[in-house]
């Protein structure tokens, strides 16, 4: 039942505690071994360090999981695997009874909040065998640290030779309300159901898609970030860094930096150049993303919501630089971007991209396949176009992104934008600061695949 | 007695002209002439009915010899090409009426455009203010002649200083009862999209566009403004709540097909009752006059208005009585939410009159 796990007499998630008994009980021939489960899902064979209950390969995984504070859960996935951190956080860290009162009671407004938001929800009947065929059906959906952290638990429930009902409720529970979430997103996008700003920012979607530039932004480029005080947790502010690499990735691991690394997480909305609008699916994922079309309308009205605004004032003669002409940056347009800092107040905040350039290697352009195409600009790379899509693939290169000491511009007032002398001065200087940035990343780094 | 004050509404027999025109006879303090070719196609209580086309040349001395304080110009003929028809009805009609009340003293007219006249483009802002450059469509008869018309506007405010020319653009207007190009393409069994593109769309109520009109005749509002619901929705989201499914088409191939039926000889039914580029890129207007300075709001929100035409039309399947929507338990409950916003709305602005004469 599903008010027994609400009731904070009958323990919500009993998990917590109990494994920490079962911890140095053995469970095979009578032999001590590690608590975690390796890679391919067995238990670990390996005996435990002293005085804990895991061995020395998944002790430091232990310890990685117990540095990483458990995020506010803003859904029901992250809500198991809130659960299931702190369910492994106890377990090593050994809890006293006052830790487990904590824990269960964290638990409890958990489980409060994912009552309110469905109010009237009770899971179908349950019983172990069920939960079984319902993960086993379902294994696909889950996530894998969700899949592999629910089954881990359930592993040990089982070698604590007493089955641990409690623990099977709650995932009984847990996993139906998922499985029913799940559900409900599909619906209400089909009825259309769901909230975008004015913009057409759809947060739903930007989360959807948000693993995939976080793979691109840890593992792919491993991009490293620094400088991210510079950017205030709220408010407004212009950002203007230099763009590269024929394809606009650096415009999404800014995007991505601010939004998973930044305290405030947040939201940058780009301002993109007109042809983007006039191509399926990057007009429609562009929006989406809550990025906009670079007017310089749309950079005030933006600015004045107190919005984070990024532009990369090269436009189209930076992102199609030639290999050989690489970290040099073109033109700084015609200053649109000084003037909706002046008019706004907004602070810019400049910033530098290093090893973008060097994912795509431009070799030459073509005017002519640029003609026929519409596009911009047409490069030719050791691999574009004539290996079709594959051309596509960026390089696995090693990336940086600096953000620099923000330049007060509230002191001119709105009037100085239309004063064009100090306008152009303005954005000259920040293109001097962005370049020499740049330069300070590019003496420091010492190869372009490994940093 | 007072003398009531004389408003003439053209374009009676169409749809617009009708409901405006009954609209306008609900106020106690306005005589409503109409003014078409044609008689109005329902009996419109207590309208004084003229059968006279706005082009006539005796048009300015009618104006003068009643008295005529407002003209509500309503005469307006789609059109899916420019053509002779459109050309004529349309501008010359817009440009003689204009002429004729600046002849007669005339002291307002009211016209309604679309905000379709700003042309749906890659390189539009989010949020198109009223002085936005008029680009249209190079292509659509009715769009051209919108365009046109707010153009000679504009040179005749210059030339009418003392009219109060107000001219209100909407968006996709849509309701149970209109015919628009929206509602025609929400009406379709298919409705195919653009694939991979999704452009944001403002809605507004068929109620609120009549409301607006009356609002403008009513109140002195000069200027162009953008009337639209509240809330800005995806392409995508509208026809969600709508109930359409979107059928996507590669953008190329929809060009090209419409290219094809466009020069082919035999006389299609046109195929999408929108142009592509309004399915492309986004025309949102911006509201920030509307608020600010036109003292209307609009009573339905975008996903209200779309709701009710959704469960209108649903319902428009199986049974032809209108009556049973009565009972339509969600649309009672936007009813509901409506008429109290409307009541804070009014609660809102007496304190506002309020604080001003205060301060006065």
């Amino acid at each position: 039942m599903p008010d027994d796990i609400a009731s904070p007499q009958t323990e919500p998630i009993p998990a917590p505690a109990a494994p920490v008994s079962a911890a140095n009980e053995p469970y095979e021939e009578g032999r001590v071994s590690c608590m975690a489960l390796t890679r391919a899902g067995q238990p670990c064979k390996n005996g435990p360090l002293p005085g804990s209950p895991y061995c020395r390969i998944h002790q430091t995984l232990a310890e990685e999981a117990n540095a990483e504070l458990p995020v506010e859960p803003q859904e029901q996935t992250s809500i198991v695997e809130t659960i299931a951190d702190e369910a492994s956080n106890a377990r090593t860290a050994a809890p006293d009874e006052g830790m487990r009162q904590q824990l269960a009671g964290e638990l409890d407004t958990l489980i409060q909040r994912v009552r309110a938001k469905t109010p009237g929800y009770a899971p179908p009947p349950f019983s172990p065998r069920r939960l079984l065929e319902l993960i086993k059906e379902n294994l696909d959906k889950l996530s894998p640290e969700i899949g592999l952290s629910m089954l881990e638990q359930l592993r040990r429930t089982i070698t604590n030779d007493v089955l641990n009902l409690e623990t099977w409720k709650g995932i009984w529970y847990l996993l139906n309300y998922s499985l029913q979430y799940q559900a409900g997103v599909l619906k209400r996008r089909m009825t259309g159901e769901y909230e975008v700003d004015p913009w057409g920012l759809d947060l739903e979607f930007l989360d959807t898609i948000k693993p995939f530039f976080e793979f691109l932004y840890k593992i792919y480029w491993r991009v490293q970030t620094s400088g991210l005080e510079n950017v205030p947790n709220a408010g407004r502010a212009l950002l203007v860094g230099n763009h590269s690499g024929q394809l606009p990735w650096d415009g999404t691991m800014v995007g991505t930096a601010l939004l998973t690394e930044h305290p405030a997480q947040r939201l940058v909305r780009s301002l993109y150049g007109t042809w983007f609008p006039t191509l399926p699916f990057f007009s429609e994922i562009f929006t989406k993303c809550g990025q906009v079309l670079g007017t310089v309308e749309n950079g005030i009205r933006l600015l004045e919501q107190d919005e984070l605004v990024a532009v990369y004032p090269e436009g189209y003669k930076g992102v199609g630089k030639l290999f050989s002409e690489r970290y040099k940056l073109a033109r700084f347009g015609r200053g649109g971007f000084v003037k909706m800092a002046l008019k706004t107040g907004a602070p810019i905040i400049p910033f530098a991209v290093v090893g973008a350039e060097e994912t795509y290697i431009s070799l030459g352009k073509s005017q002519t396949l640029a003609r026929l195409t519409g596009f911009p600009y047409f490069p030719i790379s050791p691999a574009f176009p004539w290996f079709g899509l594959l051309g596509f693939v960026p390089l696995p290169t090693q990336w940086y992104i600096d953000f620099g000491e923000p330049i007060a511009t509230d002191g001119y007032g709105p009037l100085a934008a239309e004063n064009p002398v100090f306008v152009s001065q303005l954005t000259d200087q920040v293109r001097n600061v962005v370049q020499d940035m740049v330069y300070e990343r590019l003496r420091k780094r010492r190869s372009v695949f490994f940093g | 007695m007072v003398r009531k004050r004389v408003v003439v509404v053209t374009g009676v027999s169409d749809y617009w002209g009708a409901r405006v025109a009954a609209q306008l006879l609900q106020q106690p303090d306005l005589h409503v002439i109409g003014v078409d070719k044609e008689p109005p196609k329902g009996p419109i209580q207590n309208l004084d009915y003229i059968q006279a086309d706005v082009r006539n040349p005796l048009l300015a001395e009618f104006l003068r010899s009643e008295e005529v304080d407002t003209v509500c110009h309503l005469v307006f003929a789609e059109s899916e090409r420019p053509g002779e028809t459109g050309f004529e009805t349309n501008i010359a009609g817009a440009m003689k009426l204009l002429g004729a009340c600046s002849e007669a003293d005339v002291r307002k007219v009211v016209l309604k455009s679309s905000m379709m006249a700003y042309g749906a483009r890659a390189d539009n802002s989010a949020f198109l203010i009223e002085e936005s450059p008029l680009h249209g469509h190079p292509r659509s008869g009715t769009i051209r002649d919108l365009v046109e018309i707010e153009g000679f506007c504009n040179g005749f405010r210059g030339q009418a200083p003392n009219m109060v020319l107000t001219v209100l653009r909407f968006p996709s207007i849509v309701g149970p009862t209109t015919d628009t190009p929206l509602t025609r393409f929400l009406r379709e069994v298919w409705t195919p999209v653009l694939m991979g593109f999704d452009p944001m769309m403002q809605v507004i109520h068929e109620e609120d566009t009549i409301g607006a009109l009356v609002h403008a005749v009513q109140a002195d509002v000069p200027g162009v403004f953008n009337i639209a619901a509240e809330g800005v929705l995806p392409l995508s989201q509208l026809m969600a709540v709508a109930g359409k499914f979107p059928i996507p088409v590669f953008h190329l191939f929809a060009y090209w097909g419409s290219n094809l039926l466009e020069s082919s000889p035999m006389p299609v039914r046109r195929y999408l009752p929108l142009e592509l580029d309004y399915m492309r890129y986004s025309w949102v207007g911006d509201l920030a006059k509307m608020h600010e300075q036109f003292g209307y709001m609009p009573r339905y929100t975008a996903v209200e208005a779309l709701r009710e035409f959704a469960g209108q039309k649903r319902l428009s399947h199986y049974s032809p009585r209108k009556t049973v929507q009565a009972c339509d338990e969600e649309r009672l409950r936007d009813t509901i939410e409506r008429r109290r916003r409307a009541r804070e709305l009014e609660a809102q602005m007496m304190v506002n009159v309020e604080e001003a004469g205060r301060d006065a």
